[in-house]
């Protein structure tokens, strides 16, 4: 390299140089930008086929069967909701979905945590065996349990006409219980509660402990109150679990006074033609608890697997 | 999702292997030819993958089931309501737990599962024969309802797969009809397959992917003249050389030919693209006047009918049954409302509502078929309509021909190969 060029790539440095805080700030902006351009993106990736559905319950047949297919109806169709509506009684669906998910939350809530806490901070004998248990369980596909849980409920004594034995009548089926026990609590749940409850720190537990409190108080009153976030977590993911089945409900009952939103949504779907306009308006109703329990509980949400959801 | 279909396989065939374990004691009806409509009494369920529905359940309950009670005044009918795609588990779960519906509604290819566990009453029992039935149905369509030479099931409705042409490209290309051989078949979907510039597909000229790749295997297959199994159903057929030209020419139409493209259409579509003139052929459900009815009227004066010719003729049939439970402690009943939702006025009703078409011959000159050119078409050529299913194994295995049928068709397997694999399958679920 010549000296001229040198020199000349020295003066071009001077000219071109940045200070180094405006640099900073400079790449900081560009880094801030592209992760705002790339959250963005992210958005709408995720709100597209949220906007599609509910786009879609607005369109007319003939506009859904039209290509290249419009993305914004030409005419909106909002008496598609009404013509959802009169399809079946959606009302008692969502009443009966509402009812249920919310027991199922409830109890989990209540008998999960106190489940996790037991095994993450009361020391028994076998109580790494009853955890390992519970993960053995979180590996047991759903549809393997349906036909041993349905005989269970069938055969549920004293129930339903049955004797003390679980014969002779249908136990059960067709029942509230049948929609409500056997969803009650999940291995999943007291998994989580487990794990949220181990990343609590001992101390509070002793200095409870010298204080006098027992047991059920350290629970309720100390170590509970810290895990909010695990609470709405678990509690989310339970109530949009229980929200969103469709098998067990379908197995269990026969009459349409226990039938849920998901089930009646099914409806719309026969074997070789599917109503589109009326189950994507369905599914846009049905969605709608959802996204307002998530708003609500988006804060606690996103701590709780954020700080000490997956450990 | 492939791996929670392959769970759901494995339950269902998990399910379908405990059925035996809740079955009750046989229990045989008297055989009575005639019904005494004062005598009949009880409490009966019935469970409908039809009618589930709004418009459905209005036409049951308002207004079929009254037609029954003033028949049958001294019956009472609960209706258990669900659809097709969880008819199985549904059916599944109340024969091992012993509560078996009185009336049910299924399937074809789905009687020898169920008849061959015992869940099923004889209908010969209860006064129904072969004889009786095949002098108002075509004889195929009886059989599909028969279990070891008896009868199990009584035919309500069909649904029917056949070749469709939008005859308006059709004339556009050149030509005036529908293909009359696999030959004109490739001919005509090559002429009018449309592809951009770049080469990205515009218009399939023949259409396979929009209904279910069994569905449109088996239509291929009995169009090559094939059979699904041999006479005895005690071994697969389908991977003999027909069932490998039917395969052979499905994958030449995507890979040599390339009338259409994998992930071109699927049966998720919204609409079927023989109505929006994505495709100019295609196979289709018999329901696609119906279809085309509601999305677009203009569209059907250019909607031909056509049974796929090869070596035989290309229709397939399935369609919904009645049968009555082994068990059932009111079997008259039972009888009765089976009889009742088969009888032509209930079964008319249950087809116009679905789109579906008629099992009973005397039917083809009702309003509905007649203004119905596809319902009419298949009426028409249901002698040459053949059915699917066979072994009693068949709800356990049919769900392995879709992955085969779309390997082949992606070219991970040859035809021969993914037939061969699919019978070592089929035939090990036989003799288990």
């Amino acid at each position: 390299m010549t000296l001229p060029t040198i020199k000349a790539l020295a003066i071009s440095e001077e000219i071109t140089v940045v200070p180094r805080k405006r640099w900073f700030h400079h790449a900081k902006g560009r880094q801030a930008a592209l992760i705002n351009v790339a959250l963005t993106l992210g958005s709408i990736t995720m709100l597209v086929p949220f906007l599609w559905m509910v786009l879609t319950s607005l369109k007319s047949p003939a506009e859904l069967a039209q290509f290249p297919p419009t993305f914004f109806p030409q005419e909106w169709m909002f008496s598609n909701y009404a013509a959802t509506l009169d399809a079946a009684p959606f009302g008692l669906y969502f009443r009966n979905s509402f009812v249920i998910a919310t027991t199922h939350t409830f109890i989990t809530v209540v008998l999960g945590s106190m489940a996790g806490y037991a095994l993450a901070r009361i020391y028994f004998k076998g109580r790494e065996a009853i955890f390992l248990a519970f993960i053995a369980m979180l590996m047991i596909p759903t549809y393997t349990k349906i036909v041993p849980q349905f005989l269970l409920v069938k055969f549920m004594p004293l129930f339903g006409g049955n004797d003390i034995l679980g014969q002779g009548g249908s136990g059960w089926l067709d029942t509230w219980w049948a929609l409500i026990i056997p969803g009650g609590l999940s291995a999943s749940a007291i998994f989580l509660f487990r794990q949220f409850y181990l990343s609590l720190p001992k101390d509070l537990e002793e200095a409870a402990r010298i204080d006098g409190l027992g047991e059920f108080r350290i629970f309720s009153q100390i170590y509970t109150p810290l895990i909010k976030p695990a609470i709405a977590t678990v509690g989310l993911l339970t109530f949009q679990e229980s929200w969103n089945n469709f098998l067990w409900p379908l197995l269990v009952t026969t009459s349409s006074d226990l039938r849920v939103i998901q089930v009646g949504l099914a409806v719309f779907q026969q074997l070789d033609n599917t109503q589109w306009q009326y189950l994507m308006a369905g599914t846009t109703m049905a969605t709608v608890p959802m996204v307002v329990l998530f708003i609500f509980a988006q804060k606690y949400f996103i701590q709780g697997f954020t700080n000490a959801g997956i450990k | 999702m492939e791996v929670k279909s392959q769970i759901r396989r494995t339950a269902s065939v998990a399910m379908v292997a405990l059925l035996g374990l809740g079955i009750a004691a046989c229990t045989t009806g008297e055989a009575d030819t005639n019904l005494n409509p004062d005598e009949v009494s009880g409490e009966i369920s019935l469970l409908t993958p039809i009618f589930e529905g709004s418009p459905g359940q209005d036409l049951l309950e308002d207004e079929l089931l009254p037609q029954f009670y003033e028949e049958y005044p001294n019956v009472t009918v609960n209706v258990d309501y669900t659809t097709y795609g969880n008819l199985n588990e549904k059916l599944t779960t109340a024969v091992v737990s012993g509560l078996v519906p009185d009336v049910m509604l299924m399937g074809v290819g789905w009687i020898e599962a169920f008849a061959d566990k015992g869940v099923l009453a004889d209908l010969g029992e209860l006064g129904l024969s072969e004889d009786t039935l095949k002098e108002s149905y075509t004889a195929e369509i009886v059989e599909a309802g028969m279990w070891d030479g008896n009868v199990y099931a009584v035919p309500i409705m069909l649904d029917t797969r056949f070749g469709v042409a939008r005859m308006d490209i059709l004339k556009e290309a050149g030509y005036d009809s529908p293909p009359s051989s696999w030959e004109e078949l490739i001919e005509i979907a090559e002429a009018t397959t449309v592809r951009s510039g770049n080469g990205s597909l515009e218009r399939a000229g023949f259409d396979m992917m929009s209904l279910d790749a069994r569905q449109a295997f088996e239509t291929m297959l009995f169009s090559a003249g094939g059979e699904l199994f041999n006479e005895d159903a005690t071994a697969p057929a389908f991977n003999s050389d027909e069932g490998v030209a039917a395969l052979g020419l499905m994958a030449d139409m995507v890979n040599k030919y390339k009338v259409e493209d994998i992930g071109f259409t699927s049966t998720d579509d919204i609409v079927n693209p023989l109505i929006n003139g994505r495709a100019a052929m295609g196979i289709a459900h018999n329901n696609l006047w119906t279809q085309a009815m509601e999305a677009d009227p203009t569209v059907l004066d250019n909607l031909e009918p056509f049974v796929i010719q090869g070596e035989s003729s290309g229709m397939f049939f399935g369609g919904t049954l009645a049968t009555v439970a082994n068990n059932s402690k009111n079997p008259q009943a039972a009888r009765a409302l089976l009889e009742f939702l088969s009888s032509p006025d209930a079964a008319l009703a249950a087809n116009e509502q679905r789109g579906n078409v008629p099992a009973l011959t005397e039917l083809l000159d009702s309003d509905y078929v007649q203004s119905n050119r596809f319902v009419q078409f298949a009426m028409e050529n249901l002698d040459v309509a053949q059915r699917e299913g066979g072994p009693s194994q068949w709800l356990e295995v049919r769900g392995d021909f879709a992955p085969a049928v779309q390997g082949a068709l992606l070219g991970q397997k040859t035809p021969q190969e993914a037939l061969d694999d699919l019978a070592a399958l089929v035939q090990t679920a036989i003799d288990r």
